[in-house]
């Protein structure tokens, strides 16, 4: 066999603890929102195709919403995005060459679907039938995004692919073909739609007081969504684990402490989730799933470090000492935090006088 | 060397580069300086109390929000795709030594997101107090985070002593912080000018579309003004070598200037014209003159400050071509392809000459270099030239020309590439050069060695006739102070002697009396950067009389070009060619 082709990483200011700590925070808001996106527009379309007073008022409900979510999306992917580079860039960076025809697609087709949302926002009505068939577009070129992400993110940790570079110079390399990247990318799509379900019920819950009907409908249709594409992932989710390398799988069945007792975590999350949603409790199966989520990215980091460990562990990194910005960004964090928690004050008060005028 | 190389030969990784970041920066400029003009163009509408103002305000914050927050953005995240496809390796140590400027700039990112989106589907719902405060919550944000990624993008161009001790701050602070902080604001200021006034255009109300083209035409033109002014700035702190690059050295930039001067002129035809004098003048397409301006503006500026760092994409630290400044040396003696990861011929051999020369343009040239494709196609660069006239051009190219990187690698690798260039390429005869010890043979072999890559022997014939083999010795010593784009002979006595009695026709010339033919004197001297269609039509409507003087001062015609070298019998070959050119003929 070849040898394997790594780049050496580069130096880094501060223990890769840190980084880890930044890159399990900032992932799980990246996801939360990509979920509350995929699923929010998938229950939108079919809301919208199914017609109804109430079914289209919530479409319309989500389609408001969807430019605002895609913008954090975005946004809470370039944080977890930095950190990951920080850590793994010597695997990334060759990743996304390896395949840099696809991965540089995704900043064009997120514009085009950006301004998709935007438009079936601001056009809702004027766009009639129209309407579903725009949000089925941006709909699909998310997926295809996500498809492309699943893909890099498979390719960096199995770098016993990167010799393939020497037949795909133009970057054209894909993992897909992989065993366990289907059931892998299906796992967190599935978990996506899921979850934007609660999404859903959430942003009904916001009207309930001037609109309990639409609260009602979202709440049913959002718990209902959860509890089906929930039921499904189960079971994809247990194909994904059997398609991983029998050692990596082993990670979670006894031969790693942490990695197990965090898969179990992650069975009780699922549990408490499923009978939250059976019992129509929306609270209980909300935090039950911001639970999974949270530790679904853990799961993820355990998984990653297994596929690599042969070849590197992070406490290979070199670290050349550098602690005052890592302090200045703490700073700016609190001093963002303030400022946006002013903001959601702020329209929080308009939107109390709004109701209260509206009753 | 350390990561892959994205290869597509016809585009090339610097033109992905240039066209999403050029469109990018005039958006996210926009985005800077757009958060000012909505506070005070929202102000001018309280102050005058006028709703027609204030719904001109709103529909602008409509258009600005569906700019900044889908194209901005999101191109914002396609440089950083596209930074890490080229460059990784430039990628990768700029984001581990800077990733929590990089991360503080994130912050300042969700909070402009967050500002933006709650001033834009708040306006007329919040009392007017908390909404223009809102609006300076977004503008401080965005401003922020220009800051923040002028420190990173200045370390780039103007490295200073971070070059040395990686220190974050050292770098952040850079020489070229400041200037370019505050022309960099003024610019954005400029643009957010400039889209008011396209946001103007289109509105109905005659009355409100001339307050606020004229509003924003005062806009753009003050803060044009001080953009200028910060700009001789900005000139004025950049090192030795960058400056002499913006002042006309880099012919990359030589050609961009005129385009951005051109906007700048334009730009202020228009605000003038078309906004203060006859504001009424405002039209659609009026505006979107004054877009185009401002965008080649921009691009120009932006442009020059990529092409000023040259040959480093680090001044300084690291060349376009990720080497690393401190590794040439290592490579010189060990070899690059021993080094470079992702190459499949690990040593240079007769079988495998221009598979591993093709790796070598591949890792080397192919950061600056399309194969056959617009911009800087190394097959139109080279196609005059011959195998040893490059092994000879490559060894020398970085001081030849400043602004390429030098080569890194051993005799044989510099050899394996020319090959690859001259027979893979071109399809030229590639043969070492002459392996002679001593007596006849060995003067023509340093000759095309050493001489061969600027001058053909024709070129030279007659040059040195009745001048002694000792005098030929002397001048071969100090070739340096003859010319500076010539380095002084660096052989042996013996080849001092050798290459002397070559060039006096002591050693047997195959065609001592061959005439000197300006096309060949053309293809030696000129076409590095001109083909003849090109050349023919610089030299259109000349006398062949000034197409000779032309010749004794190329270096005060243009300041990119380097004077001309070759013989006073050359320039006379030379300029009966550009002359038949001119003509029709050749």
């Amino acid at each position: 066999m070849d040898p394997l082709i790594i780049p050496q990483p580069d130096t880094i200011p501060v223990s890769w603890g840190w980084f880890q700590f930044l890159l399990l925070v900032t992932f799980p808001l990246h996801l939360l929102a990509m979920n509350a996106m995929l699923g929010g527009l998938a229950i939108c379309i079919i809301q919208h195709l199914k017609g109804g007073t109430v079914q289209k008022q919530l479409a319309h409900r989500i389609a408001i919403a969807l430019p605002l979510v895609i913008a954090f999306v975005v946004n809470f992917g370039v944080a977890p995005l930095l950190f990951v580079q920080v850590l793994y860039g010597q695997f990334l960076y060759t990743s996304s060459v390896l395949m840099g025809a696809f991965w540089i697609l995704i900043v064009p087709v997120l514009i085009v679907a950006y301004y998709g949302a935007y438009l079936y926002d601001f056009r809702f009505a004027r766009l009639g039938s129209a309407g579903p068939i725009v949000a089925a577009v941006v709909f699909f070129l998310l997926v295809v995004i996500g498809f492309f992400f699943s893909n890099n993110m498979l390719l960096m940790a199995t770098p016993e692919q990167f010799g393939e570079y020497f037949s795909h110079q133009s970057g054209t390399l894909l993992s897909f073909g992989q065993p366990s990247f289907w059931p892998r990318f299906l796992h967190m799509l599935f978990g996506a739609l899921a979850v934007g379900g609660l999404f859903v019920a959430l942003l009904g819950r916001f009207r309930k007081s001037i609109k309990p009907d639409l609260a009602k409908h979202a709440e049913q249709v959002g718990l209902s969504t959860f509890l089906f594409l929930t039921s499904v992932n189960v079971m994809i989710g247990i194909w994904y684990l059997l398609s991983l390398p029998k050692e990596l799988m082993m990670l979670f069945m006894g031969n790693n402490v942490g990695a197990t007792i965090t898969f179990c975590a992650a069975l009780l999350l699922v549990v408490g989730a499923l009978v939250g949603a059976v019992k129509r409790k929306f609270w209980l199966t909300f935090y039950h799933a911001l639970g999974l989520v949270v530790v679904m990215t853990f799961l993820r980091s355990y998984l990653r470090s297994a596929y690599l460990k042969d070849v590197f562990t992070l406490n290979e990194l070199e670290v050349v000492p550098q602690y005052s910005p890592m302090i200045f960004f703490f700073v700016t964090l609190v001093g963002g935090i303030v400022c946006i928690v002013w903001l959601i004050k702020k329209t929080k008060n308009v939107f109390t006088m709004e109701l209260e005028r509206e009753r | 060397m350390n990561y892959p190389v994205w290869f597509l030969p016809e585009t090339g990784g610097g033109f992905l580069i240039a066209l999403i970041s050029i469109l990018h920066v005039f958006v996210s400029h926009f985005a800077v300086g757009g958060g000012l003009y909505l506070i005070y163009a929202e102000k001018k509408g309280l102050k005058e109390n006028s709703q027609a103002i204030l719904d001109f305000t709103k529909r602008h914050a409509r258009f600005f929000l569906l700019v900044t927050m889908v194209f901005g953005s999101i191109s914002g995240v396609g440089i950083w795709f596209i930074i890490a496809l080229v460059n990784p390796a430039a990628t990768s140590f700029l984001i581990h030594n800077f990733v929590f400027g990089w991360a503080a700039e994130w912050v300042f990112f969700t909070v402009e997101i967050a500002a933006a989106f709650v001033y834009f589907y708040m306006f007329g719902r919040m009392d007017s107090k908390t909404h223009l405060q809102v609006g300076w919550l977004y503008f401080i944000a965005a401003w922020m985070s220009l800051f923040l990624i002028n420190g990173i993008i200045g370390v780039m161009l103007t490295p200073g002593s971070w070059a040395e001790n990686l220190d974050f701050w050292a770098g952040f602070f850079n020489p070229s912080f400041f200037p370019s902080l505050v022309f960099r604001t003024f610019i954005a200021l400029m643009i957010a000018a400039c889209y008011g006034y396209l946001s103007a255009s289109f509105t109905a109300d005659r009355d409100v579309r001339i307050a606020m083209t004229r509003f924003s035409a005062k806009w753009a033109l003050v803060t044009l003004f001080i953009a200028i002014v910060s700009g001789f700035w900005y000139l004025s702190v950049l090192p030795g070598q960058s400056h002499s690059l913006v002042m006309g050295k880099s012919p990359t930039i030589a050609a961009v200037l005129p385009w951005g001067a051109g906007g700048l002129l334009s730009l202020l035809v228009v605000m003038l014209g078309a906004g203060i004098i006859r504001p009424s003048l405002n039209l659609k397409p009026v505006a979107g003159i004054a877009m185009v301006s401002a965008l080649l503006v921009m691009g120009g500026f932006e442009w020059t400050r990529e092409a000023a760092r040259r040959p480093y994409v680090i001044n300084e630290v690291m060349y376009s071509n990720s080497i690393f400044k401190k590794d040439v040396a290592d490579l010189n003696q060990n070899g690059y392809l021993r080094t470079a990861l992702w190459v499949q011929n690990k040593e240079v051999s007769e079988e495998n000459l221009i598979d591993a020369g093709e790796e070598l343009f591949l890792n080397q040239c192919y950061s600056c270099h399309t194969l056959g494709g617009r911009n800087n196609d190394i097959v139109m660069a080279t196609s005059n030239m011959s195998y040893r006239a490059l092994v000879s051009y490559i060894g020398k190219i970085h001081e030849l020309r400043y602004f390429m990187p030098p080569f890194a690698g051993t005799e044989q690798e510099k050899s394996a590439l020319a090959a690859y260039i001259a027979g893979g390429l071109h399809g030229k005869d590639v043969q070492k050069p002459q392996q002679v010890d001593s007596g006849t043979g060995k003067g023509v072999a340093l000759f095309e060695e050493k001489c061969s890559s600027c001058h053909a022997p024709e070129d030279l014939a007659g040059a040195f006739d009745g001048v002694e083999s000792d005098e030929i010795v002397g001048m071969l010593k100090t070739l340096d102070e003859i010319s500076d784009e010539m380095e002084a002979f660096g052989g042996s006595e013996e080849e001092h002697k050798q290459l002397a009695a070559y060039l006096s026709g002591q050693e047997e010339k195959e065609e001592p009396e061959k005439v000197i033919d300006g096309k060949a004197v053309f293809n030696t001297h000129c076409t590095m950067c001109h083909n003849e269609s090109g050349i023919r039509w610089k030299v259109s409507n000349r006398e062949r009389q000034e197409i000779f003087t032309m010749l004794g001062k190329l270096d005060q015609l243009q300041r990119a070009m380097p004077p001309f070298r070759g013989t006073a019998e050359e320039r006379e070959a030379l300029a009966d060619f550009l002359n038949a050119l001119n003509q029709g003929g050749q």
